[in-house]
């Protein structure tokens, strides 16, 4: 039976090559934008190279100081001696790695200017992240302790500034007149990793990393990683009830500031925070969120909705012999839904190869230095479920009025 | 005639709901997206009002050095001027241009309030950027006098906080120490780049003893390149051990700031225009079928007398009372952005990019009608009547 539905619906297709052009150009373009879209926000937001454990790590990247009428408030990322204080002390965590915000600096050689993203982090930050060492190997706490002047570069600063694919090892670069001695070279992260891209990375007691800041605020955010998923609310927890601790004198320090709002947040909630700070802007935001979505999906199912109406009077004669032999209006039905699905599932297939060709196009082009998007297994799963709400929303409305014809009216035209 | 049209339409009210709310969706589409590209365009076309070619921003930050910050700055400053590279040079605030910092602070003269971007920097800032005064000068360190800091401002603040009279020379109090003295205006300084728009902003010279503002704009003759650039870097961090020196194009800033616009509005165009095709291609295929569906209308009306050009109008006309009913619900919904000020922009730039939504969904239906219209035009009567 399904296989005659199928046949019936590649016939019909094969009928009119125009409107089925309308209809697959349709589908695969609102898939492959939906698509596109998906596996960029996955990059953006998903558990990948070099933050493999994202999924279970918790970020500290902003505090935010407010007086007591609220009226006037203040910003940014903490100092490391806060966050070494009170966030490395966290009992239920596995690991918590203490990292600069990103600065930058040049360096040069034969009269070229390498443009530096600096980082300045300690040395739990390398177990937190999954760096791929090429060669050499992290700084060690010896090395924290000796404050020795020495750094991690990626390959792609190797290549630049010594050869490339030379050993960079043992050799020395110039930053800022301070000669800095290499000891590994890691796979280069992706620029949209805010907390650990980098070109090139120093212990923090290297100098210029104002590690020794006194005060609240700093230039430092906490990476806290979780032994499983299902810690992360008792991390949160035990932060919170740190922070509500900390003397009203260690608050204030030395400005007008009495409150204190600092937060453990998962990435993407510690995104949106950035943006939101209340619920009601939170729902705004989703709101814009979701009416974009809408307006993306919406149009297209709409015009799809359009043609099948339209079309499906076409067959109004075959549908009336059907029910004229005695056909069911249910099992009329079916045959549309089918129809509509199969034809879904091959504008899906045209979305995957397009999304395919476009998404290696942004990897390859340098939009993004080390860009890695994926079609992966879950956009896949996303996409096939958004294939089957067309298949229904284009399918259902139009063979639900045609199944109800009657067989007069059907026969006569 | 439009009453007839009307009729028609309402008879098949039914299966043209659906077409109303897709040509009312492509509409809120367009008005979106256009209301963006007029936004931005509008300002771009508003002139940046200085020059950042061969300028050079030299970031420098003295972390845990708190000593004689001021002098070590005077220092430098004069070390870096003694280069023959270099044609002239202005310390400044955080707030460069094309730079993501901002520094807002409030001024009020006569009961007018406002929140002005504040710059601080010194007497050769409009010489290092070329930044003309029109009315009165640039300070100088003369100007200060007592308590009164001389200050610059753009016209877009003379305007808010003076109205019609002449700037020059007003005072404005700050606190029983600290007043402003205007002495010179400038015309326009988008500091963040073209595509941000013409906003108030104020120029106050630095004080003596200034610690915070540790940027300086260097403008270098023509010619210089990075081989300079490494021996000014090499020679600040020898003077300033322990001191962060970032330097940076004012060009290279400024095109990363354009990125920012241009890159959403990029993705918005592809996105909409691919939606707007999708739209364009099954109005299409629609209004064809619907058309021949009708063809023993077409054929009584062609029997009847009625010309090529005639049957032709109709359906373009049905189209086009189809698009006005969609465009009237789309704009009651775009009304409320001018009416009530959303994202804070100007009640023009909605209203322009309303206009230009309603002419672009003509033109489109118009596009989709016009092939469908003219086929059913050429079906011969005697074979229409034929079929039935």
């Amino acid at each position: 039976m399904l296989i005659n539905y199928i046949k019936i619906a590649w016939k019909v297709l094969l009928r009119h090559p125009f409107y089925t052009f309308i209809t697959l150009f349709g589908i695969s373009l609102t898939l492959t934008v939906l698509m596109v879209l998906t596996s960029f926000l996955d990059h953006l937001f998903g558990s990948h190279y070099p933050e493999n454990k994202r999924f279970r790590t918790l970020y500290i990247a902003m505090v935010l100081q407010t007086d007591s009428a609220k009226t006037s408030m203040s910003s940014g990322p903490a100092s490391f001696r806060f966050l070494e204080k009170y966030a490395k002390s966290l009992k239920t965590p596995e690991n918590v790695a203490v990292v600069s915000n990103f600065s930058f600096s040049n360096t040069y050689v034969n009269g070229k200017r390498i443009k530096l993203n600096t980082k300045y982090t300690d040395v739990a930050f390398w177990e937190v992240a999954d760096f791929e060492f090429l060669e050499g190997k992290p700084y060690n706490e010896q090395n924290i302790k000796n404050g020795d002047h020495v750094a991690v570069i990626t390959d792609d600063l190797r290549d630049q500034y010594f050869e490339p694919g030379a050993q960079a090892v043992g050799k020395f670069i110039d930053i800022e007149n301070i000669n800095y001695r290499v000891i590994g070279v890691v796979k280069g992260s992706p620029a949209t990793r805010l907390y650990t891209y980098g070109d090139v990375y120093f212990p923090y007691t290297a100098p210029k990393s104002n590690y020794e800041n006194k005060s609240i605020r700093g230039s430092y955010i906490a990476m806290v990683l979780a032994k499983t998923i299902d810690d992360v609310p008792a991390i949160q927890a035990e932060f919170d009830n740190a922070i509500s601790r900390i003397p009203k004198d260690e608050i204030r320090d030395g400005g007008h500031f009495t409150v204190l709002t600092v937060k453990a947040l998962k990435y993407f909630d510690h995104f949106l925070d950035t943006f939101a700070r209340d619920d009601s802007q939170k729902v705004f935001f989703y709101s814009i969120g979701a009416l974009i979505l809408v307006m993306i999906m919406g149009l297209p199912a709409i015009n799809l909705v359009n043609v099948n109406v339209s079309r499906i009077l076409e067959r109004a004669s075959e549908i009336g012999v059907r029910k004229a032999f005695g056909a069911p209006a249910k099992a009329l039905l079916w045959q549309f839904i089918i129809e509509n699905i199969f034809i879904t599932f091959i504008g899906g297939l045209f979305a995957l190869i397009l999304s395919f060709v476009i998404i290696s196009m942004i990897n390859s082009s340098g939009w993004i230095a080390y860009a890695d998007l994926t079609i992966n297994f879950t956009v896949f799963l996303v996409s096939i479920f958004i294939c089957l709400i067309f298949g229904f929303l284009s399918g259902v409305l139009p063979a639900f009025r045609m199944s109800k014809l009657k067989i007069v009216d059907a026969l006569k035209s | 005639m439009l009453r007839h049209l009307f009729k028609l339409i309402w008879n098949k009210k039914g299966s043209h709901s659906l077409l109303i709310i897709e040509i009312w969706a492509s509409f809120m589409v367009l008005f979106g997206v256009l209301s963006l590209i007029v936004y931005n365009v509008s300002n771009y076309v508003q002139p940046i009002g200085f020059e950042y070619e061969r300028v050079w921003n030299l970031q420098l930050s003295n972390n845990q050095d708190t000593v004689g910050v001021s002098d070590k700055m005077h220092r430098i400053v004069q070390q870096i001027k003694s280069n023959k590279e270099v044609e002239s040079l202005s310390r400044m605030s955080s707030n460069s241009p094309f730079s993501a910092n901002q520094m807002m602070n409030g001024v009020t003269y006569k009961k007018v309030s406002i929140s002005p971007e504040f710059f601080y920097t010194d007497e050769n800032f409009s010489k290092t950027l070329g930044l003309p005064v029109v009315a009165g000068k640039w300070f100088t360190e003369s100007d200060r006098v007592s308590k009164f800091t001389p200050i610059v401002i753009n016209s877009k603040l003379k305007e808010v906080l003076f109205a019609n009279e002449n700037p020059l020379g007003k005072v404005i109090k700050v606190d029983d120490k600290k007043s402003f003295k205007v002495v010179g205006l400038v015309d326009k300084f988008k500091s963040k780049g073209e595509f941000a728009s013409d906003s108030p902003a104020l120029f106050e010279m630095l004080s003596k003893d200034d610690t915070w503002s540790t940027n300086v704009l260097i403008k270098t003759k023509a010619g210089v390149d990075a081989n300079f650039e490494a021996k000014l870097v090499k020679e600040v961090a020898a003077t300033l051990p322990g001191w962060g020196i970032e330097v940076s194009y004012l060009t290279e800033q400024r095109k990363n700031r354009h990125n920012l616009t241009l890159v959403p509005v990029t993705i918005f165009l592809i996105v909409s225009g691919f939606l707007l095709t999708n739209v364009a291609l099954g109005l299409f295929g629609i209004l064809n079928l619907n058309i021949a569906k009708r063809k023993n209308e077409i054929g009584l009306r062609r029997a009847m007398g009625a010309t090529e050009s005639g049957v032709t109008t109709q359906f373009l006309g049905e189209i086009w009372v189809l698009a006005a009913l969609s465009v009237l619900i789309g704009l009651l919904f775009a009304i409320q952005f001018p009416i009530i000020h959303v994202f804070d922009m100007k009640a023009n730039i909605y209203i322009t990019a309303i206009v230009i939504a309603i002419v672009l969904i003509f033109i489109i239906v118009t596009l989709c009608a016009w092939w469908p219209s003219r086929q059913a035009s050429r079906i011969h009567p005697a074979i229409a009547l034929h079929e039935e």
